[in-house]
């Protein structure tokens, strides 16, 4: 027998590159999980510029400036729609884990339990990168323009990447509570919808009734869209906090990823808390 | 591994697990197994056999008593601890995203198999498990007793001294329950310690060297399957008779053998359990005749585990004063000593 007793290779790196690359196989093994996730966000995309397109138009050019097409406009908010329902497989994962046993197999295994999780989270940071990536590359082909170009195109997904922190966190406390897929599917998707639509997502903050333009000012997806199409249209979009103190879009960026950060951490926080107690190994 | 001291794969003391609902799951088991047995813990659905094993195995923290495994402290070093135990849940736990070998090779870098060796050792447990042919199939269109046998290769990835099985078995055909005794049997010959639960009584005869029964999280025998048959006492007499009522057999029976045996009507006549059932049955039977009571059939073994089992669970006063009989002849409560 060898001795068991020592591991060949017993860093927290290691740990995590394992996981990763665990879970981004598995999302290579359930290509049909990427694409169905990317599809709703893109049958939105293409049915909401060809019908509302025309009246859209003319709400978002209200504000003056120079005008921009409703791809452009809409485009961000598709951007952030893919990352909400990307984050929501995160607490799937965990939850079919969970119902497999993997989870338990992998507590008692001598893994580092935060590499465990850092892997798993950054394979799935990484499937929601490329899953922005190629709704903005299909936004430019239906004729959106990124102001910033390529380095534009990036930032946005950096916002998404930081954006989905928080629904991810969420996703996960649902999973870790309910301990049921079908809950956590549920949960994570009855939220989606009015978190999308009661933001400035589809029209500007101002051709909303007042009471949408109370939930979206506390709306973390507001946050999210308006950091994204301030990089889109390269000038501060942010109508829920007046900020001044900056230049140009910094005065949207700022604030909202400020709001996003502190949210991410919140919520991140309390996710990686309730995962600890789950695998813990006190009785509780 | 200045750490292993002692040759105990396990050394359990006085170990209790109460849940936060009060539940008391185990109360006070002690455990001593040495390095290399084969050993099997019984009791029913509920007697606290799968918060033991999860408790040896870290995923649960006892809320009293001492747990050292492997020589390493369970609470002090619960990694060293993990690194040296091999976990086959009750619940098969693999990857159906995964092939047979993506699996065995996730559980070889978490348990730090170094690359070198690393290819090797999953060929080896995919002939063990005899998977190599389905080696690069994904696990969601295996059967039942394939999962079962991918989950038992990656449990022993990293060679541990020491595997736990909960109930690795249960709902496995007859064939594929045979094919994993076999590879239980073999690694056991190869040195490595066995911590076997099944309610297979059977499963616990042919496997193990020494078992321990445990009923309402107590341990309320301890021995070598042998020793414990022999302690329900001699031979199993089961007489068919052609009566309604076996009362008159039975009371027959009870003239003919005195206290010498425990005899007890069943379903189709009688049981007599007795020292002297085999030198004696075939009177018994004449007596029977005699007295008028027609014999359909009779059968005379020795007695299985399931008897034990049954004594064990059906009497209350036996174990209540911790004298599970002669042979184990440290106690009821005590699982120590060696083979």
């Amino acid at each position: 027998m060898s001795d068991a007793s020592r591991r060949a290779n017993d860093s927290f790196a290691w740990d995590v590159w394992v996981n990763f690359k665990r879970w981004t196989l598995k999302a290579v093994r359930n290509p049909f999980v990427l694409v169905v996730s990317l599809a709703q966000p893109i049958i939105f995309l293409v049915l909401f510029t060809q019908v509302f397109g025309g009246v859209a138009t003319g709400a978002i050019n209200r504000g003056g400036g120079a005008a921009i097409s409703y791809e452009t406009y809409l485009v961000p908010a598709i951007a952030i729609q893919v990352s909400l329902a990307a984050a929501v497989t995160s607490g799937i994962g965990l939850v079919e884990d969970i119902e497999e046993g993997s989870f338990e197999k992998i507590l008692v295994s001598p893994m580092h339990r935060s590499g465990v999780f850092l892997g798993k989270s950054t394979a799935e940071l990484l499937r929601i990168a490329a899953q922005i990536a190629i709704i903005l590359g299909l936004g430019t082909l239906l004729g959106a323009e990124i102001s910033g170009g390529v380095a534009g195109g990036l930032a946005i997904v950096g916002i998404g990447v930081l954006f989905s922190l928080w629904f991810m966190g969420l996703s996960n406390i649902i999973a870790v509570t309910t301990r049921d897929q079908e809950s956590t599917i549920i949960a994570s998707n009855v939220l989606q919808f009015p978190l999308l639509f009661l933001s400035t997502g589809f029209l500007p903050l101002e051709a909303l009734p007042d009471w949408v333009q109370a939930v979206a000012t506390v709306n973390p997806v507001t946050y999210g869209i308006d950091a994204a199409r301030a990089v889109m249209l390269g000038r501060d979009t942010m109508t829920v906090i007046e900020v001044t103190q900056f230049t140009g879009i910094w005065n949207t960026l700022v604030p909202a990823l400020v709001v996003l950060a502190v949210l991410d951490l919140v919520l991140g926080g309390i996710a990686v808390y309730l995962i600890g107690r789950a695998s813990s190994s006190d009785v509780a | 591994m200045s750490e292993r001291e002692s040759r105990y794969a396990i050394d359990a003391r006085g170990v209790e697990v109460t849940y936060g609902d009060g539940t008391e799951a185990v109360r006070g088991v002690d455990l001593r197994i040495p390095e290399g047995e084969f050993f099997g813990f019984l009791g029913a659905n509920g007697a606290g056999k799968t918060t033991t094993i999860k408790t040896l195995v870290t995923l649960l923290s006892a809320t009293g008593g001492e747990i050292s495994i492997n020589g390493h402290d369970v609470d002090e070093s619960p990694r060293a601890v993990r690194q040296t135990v091999g976990y086959m849940a009750q619940e098969t736990a693999i990857d159906t995203d995964l092939t047979a070998r993506e699996n065995i090779q996730f559980a070889c870098e978490a348990y730090g198999v170094s690359g070198d060796a690393r290819a090797e050792r999953i060929d080896e447990l995919l002939d063990l498990v005899e998977l190599a042919d389905v080696q690069d199939k994904t696990a969601d269109g295996f059967s039942g007793g394939m999962k079962k046998r991918l989950d038992a290769a990656t449990a022993l990835v990293h060679e541990p001294p020491l595997v736990f099985l909960d109930e690795p078995t249960t709902g496995l055909d007859p064939k594929a329950r045979n094919r994993l005794w076999d590879y239980f049997e073999r690694i056991n010959e190869q040195g490595t310690t066995l911590f076997l639960t099944t309610q297979y009584l059977e499963e616990a005869d042919q496997l193990c060297d020494r078992l321990s029964l445990i009923r309402d999280g107590r341990i309320v025998a301890t021995g070598s399957p042998d020793e414990l048959k022999s302690q329900v006492g001699g031979q199993r007499l089961d007489i068919d008779v052609d009566a309604a009522d076996p009362e008159p057999a039975v009371a027959v029976a009870r003239e003919f053998f005195g206290t010498d045996a425990t005899i007890e009507p069943t379903d189709d006549g009688l049981g007599v359990t007795a020292e002297s059932a085999r030198e004696r049955g075939t009177d018994l039977l004449v007596a029977l005749r005699d007295a008028d009571i027609a014999v359909t059939g009779f059968n005379i073994r020795a007695p299985t585990l399931d008897d034990v089992f049954l004594a064990i669970t059906d009497d209350d006063d036996s174990l209540d004063g911790g004298n599970a009989g002669e042979p184990a002849s440290a106690g009821a409560t005590d699982a120590e000593g060696g083979r």
